[in-house]
C-alpha cells in the first residue's frame, strides 16, 4: 500500500517536472504560430498561422536567417571534425602513455572548458580583428575548439583507457605498426564513444552564443545570435524569434535521434567497461 | 625451429624522484629448440616482465635476447616473430574466430587470400577449432578462447611461443583438458616455448624444465623432478609442492641430527657442523606414521580427503606444526598421541641464515 502511494507520488513529481521543463517550449511553439497582431493577447485563442516560419525561412525582413542556419551547420560540423582529427590521437596517446607533463597538458585542456568564455573574449576580439579572422568560418571553427576539443579529448581518453592494451600489443606482435594498431584495432572499438561525443560536441558548438556574438557580425554569424536579430528594429517580433529558435533546434534533435542507439552506451562512459 | 637465449637480462623501472625498482636482475637462460620452459614464481617476481621483454613489448634495461643465435633486443615487436598467447586472450570482439586468426596474417601484405584461408583451416584443425570458426569471441567458453588465442599466436609460425598464464582463468574441468591439449599441440608443432605461471601444477605438468623465480632472480633451474626432489633453497622448497613442505628450525647436533626442541631430534641426510642453525624441510608425503621408534607427536587436526588424509601434528616442544599425508584408512582423533618417522632420503636441510640447501 505504502509502496503504491510512493509510486503515485513519484509519478506526480515526474509529471510536474515534465510540465515545468516543457512549458517554455510549448510557449515558444504557441508564440511562433501567432500572427503579428495577436502577439500580446494572453488568451490561448488566436488564429494560428505559419507566416512566422515563412518570413524567417524566406529571408524577408532583411535578415538572412537561412545563411545563419548554414553558417551554424558549417561551423559546428567543422569544429567537431577538427576536434576529432586532433583530439582522437591526443586522447589515445594520453590514455596509453605517461609522458613528461602529460597530466598538466590534460588539465590545461580541461581548464578551457571551465574557464568562462567571457574572460578571454575581449583579447580574442582584438586578436581576431588584427589577424583577419573576425567574422570568418576559420575563425569560428578555431575558437570553437575551446568548446569541443576538451570534451572530445577527455571523454575519448576514458574510452581508450578502458580498452585492454593487450589487443593492440597482439596486433604489434602480428607485425602491425603502431599506427595500424591505432586505426585498425583501437579506433573501431571506440566507435560508440566517438558517435556520442561527436553529438555532444556538436550540440555544445551549435548552442554557443558568446563567441559568434562577439567574433562575427554577418558573414559567419550563427543561428543563436541570428535569431535575436528579429528583436531589433522598431517593434520586437517575438513570433519570428520563436520560429527561428524552433527551426534551429531541428538539426541537433535529428542528429540525436539518428544515433540514439549509441547514446545510452556512449554517455555512460566510464561506467561501462568493454 | 629455434633456440632462445637470455643473457644477463635486466629491467629497472624508474620513476621520477624515487629509487628505481629492479624487476629483473640479470637473467641467464638458454632454451633448446622445441623445449618448453616454465617460468614459475609468485606475482611480482618479474616473470611477466621477462616475457614482455622477450616479446618486445617492454624495453630492456640491460642484457641480450637471442633468437636462433641472433640478437633481437634492438628490434621492435613487429620484427621479432614471436607469438604470445595473452592471459586474457586478447581476442578482437567484433571479429569471428576465423577473422581473428586471419587478422594476424594480414599484417604481412604478401599473404594471398587463398593462402590465408588455408592456413586458418589448418591451424583450426590442429587446435580443434574447426567447428567454431564462425563464432564470435563473446560466445566462447574460457577454454575455447584460450585455444583461439593459442591458434592466433601459432598461425604466423613464430620462432618462439610465449604463454602467459594460459590456464589461470579456466575452471577445473577445462583446465585439465586444455592442459593436455596444450602439451600435445606444443609437442606436435615443436615450438620453443616459455610458459609463465604462478601455478606450480601448470608448470610441473607442462614444462620440460622449470625456472623458479623470485624478486627478479632465478632461484633454481631444473627438471620438475629436480626442483621437487632437491630444492635449491627454502623459497623453492616452500613454493613448489602441494600441500606445502613443513619447514622446522633447529640446531645441528654432534651426532648428525638436528635438535628441534629439548626432546625432539631429527636425523639429517648430510653432515652439518655442530651448532649450526638449520631449517629442516619435510614434505607431507615423506613422513610415515609408525607404531614404534618415531618422533613423539600429538594430533592437532586430521582432514580426511578421501583418497588420502592430511594430518597436522605437534611434535613435542616444537612450535611449528608438521603436516603429514596419511593413508585413506587412517583415522586420527584430536589430541591422540602418535609417532612419526620422516624419510631420511627425502629430508631437506637448509642453512637458517642464507636459506640455501646444504648438500
Amino acid at each position: 500500500m505504502r509502496k503504491r502511494l510512493l509510486g503515485w507520488l513519484a509519478d506526480a513529481a515526474l509529471v510536474l517536472y515534465f510540465v515545468f521543463a516543457l512549458f517554455p517550449i510549448a510557449w515558444m511553439v504557441i508564440l511562433s504560430l501567432k500572427p503579428a497582431d495577436q502577439l500580446f493577447s494572453t488568451y490561448f485563442s488566436f488564429s494560428p498561422t505559419l507566416d512566422g516560419y515563412r518570413t524567417v525561412l524566406g529571408d524577408s525582413e532583411g535578415i538572412p536567417f537561412v545563411r545563419f542556419f548554414v553558417n551554424s551547420l558549417v561551423v559546428s560540423v567543422g569544429a567537431v571534425v577538427l576536434s576529432l582529427v586532433v583530439g582522437l590521437p591526443a586522447a589515445y596517446a594520453s590514455a596509453r602513455w605517461r609522458f613528461k607533463g602529460s597530466e598538466n597538458l590534460m588539465f590545461t585542456l580541461l581548464s578551457f572548458r571551465f574557464a568562462p568564455e567571457l574572460t578571454v573574449i575581449i583579447p580574442l576580439f582584438v586578436l581576431y580583428q588584427k589577424l583577419g579572422l573576425f567574422d570568418t568560418y576559420v575563425g569560428m571553427v578555431w575558437v570553437l575548439q575551446l568548446v569541443t576539443l576538451p570534451l572530445i579529448v577527455w571523454i575519448m581518453r576514458s574510452y581508450f583507457a578502458d580498452l585492454t592494451p593487450e589487443l593492440e600489443q597482439a596486433a604489434l606482435l602480428d607485425g602491425y605498426t603502431r599506427k595500424q594498431a591505432f586505426f585498425k584495432v583501437a579506433l573501431p572499438l571506440v566507435k560508440p564513444g566517438i558517435a556520442a561525443v561527436s553529438l555532444l560536441a556538436f550540440i555544445f558548438a551549435w548552442n554557443n552564443f558568446v563567441f559568434p556574438l562577439i567574433l562575427t557580425s554577418n558573414e559567419a554569424q550563427t543561428v543563436t545570435v541570428g535569431a535575436l536579430s528579429f528583436l531589433g528594429g522598431d517593434r520586437p517580433k517575438y513570433n519570428l524569434t520563436a520560429a527561428a529558435a524552433l527551426v534551429s533546434v531541428v538539426p541537433p534533435l535529428l542528429l540525436a535521434l539518428t544515433i540514439q542507439r549509441y547514446l545510452v552506451r556512449g554517455l555512460s562512459f566510464g561506467a561501462v567497461k568493454s | 625451429m629455434t633456440e632462445l637465449e637470455l643473457r644477463d637480462l635486466r629491467k629497472t623501472y624508474r620513476a621520477r624522484g624515487r629509487p628505481g625498482v629492479d624487476a629483473v636482475r640479470g637473467l641467464d637462460l638458454a632454451l633448446r629448440s622445441g623445449e618448453l620452459l616454465g617460468l614459475l614464481g609468485p606475482s611480482g617476481c618479474g616473470k611477466s616482465t621477462t616475457l614482455r621483454m622477450i616479446a618486445g613489448l617492454e624495453s630492456v634495461t640491460g642484457g641480450d635476447i637471442l633468437v636462433g643465435g641472433a640478437s633481437v633486443v634492438e628490434r621492435p615487436a613487429q620484427q621479432r616473430n614471436i607469438g604470445v598467447a595473452f592471459e586474457n586472450y586478447a581476442l578482437y570482439p567484433p571479429l569471428s574466430v576465423a577473422e581473428n586468426l586471419a587478422f594476424g596474417l594480414k599484417a604481412r601484405r604478401k599473404a594471398a587470400r587463398g593462402d590465408v584461408d588455408r592456413k586458418v583451416k589448418e591451424i583450426a584443425e590442429r587446435v580443434g577449432l574447426t567447428d567454431l570458426l564462425d563464432a564470435r569471441p563473446a560466445g566462447l567458453s574460457s577454454g575455447q578462447k584460450q585455444r583461439v588465442s593459442l591458434a592466433r599466436a601459432l598461425i604466423r609460425e613464430p620462432d618462439v611461443l610465449l604463454l602467459d598464464e594460459p590456464l589461470s582463468h579456466l575452471d577445473a574441468a577445462q583446465r585439465d583438458t586444455t592442459r593436455r591439449e596444450l602439451k600435445r599441440i606444443q609437442k606436435d608443432l615443436g615450438h620453443t616455448t616459455i610458459l609463465v605461471t604462478h601455478d606450480q601444477e601448470e608448470a610441473l605438468s607442462l614444462a620440460d624444465r622449470i625456472a623458479v623465480m623470485k624478486d627478479g632472480v632465478i632461484q633454481q633451474l631444473g627438471t620438475p623432478y629436480e626442483i621437487y626432489d632437491s630444492p635449491a633453497n627454502v623459497f623453492v622448497a616452500d613454493f613448489v609442492g602441494e600441500p606445502a613442505i613443513t619447514l622446522l628450525p633447529g640446531i645441528a647436533d654432534r651426532d648428525g641430527r638436528a635438535r628441534l626442541s629439548d626432546t625432539v631430534r631429527i636425523a639429517l641426510p648430510v653432515p652439518v657442523e655442530e651448532g649450526r642453525e638449520v631449517v629442516v624441510g619435510i614434505r607431507p608425503e615423506d613422513v610415515r606414521l609408525t607404531a614404534e621408534d618415531g618422533l613423539p607427536a600429538r594430533v592437532v587436526a586430521h582432514e580426511p580427503l578421501l583418497e588420502s588424509g592430511l594430518a597436522t601434528l605437534a611434535l613435542d616442544g616444537v612450535e611449528r606444526h608438521l603436516v603429514v599425508l596419511t593413508d585413506p584408512e587412517v583415522r586420527l582423533a584430536h589430541d591422540e598421541r602418535v609417532r612419526v618417522a620422516p624419510d631420511l632420503r627425502h629430508t631437506h636441510v637448509f642453512d637458517a641464515e642464507t636459506g640455501e640447501a646444504l648438500r
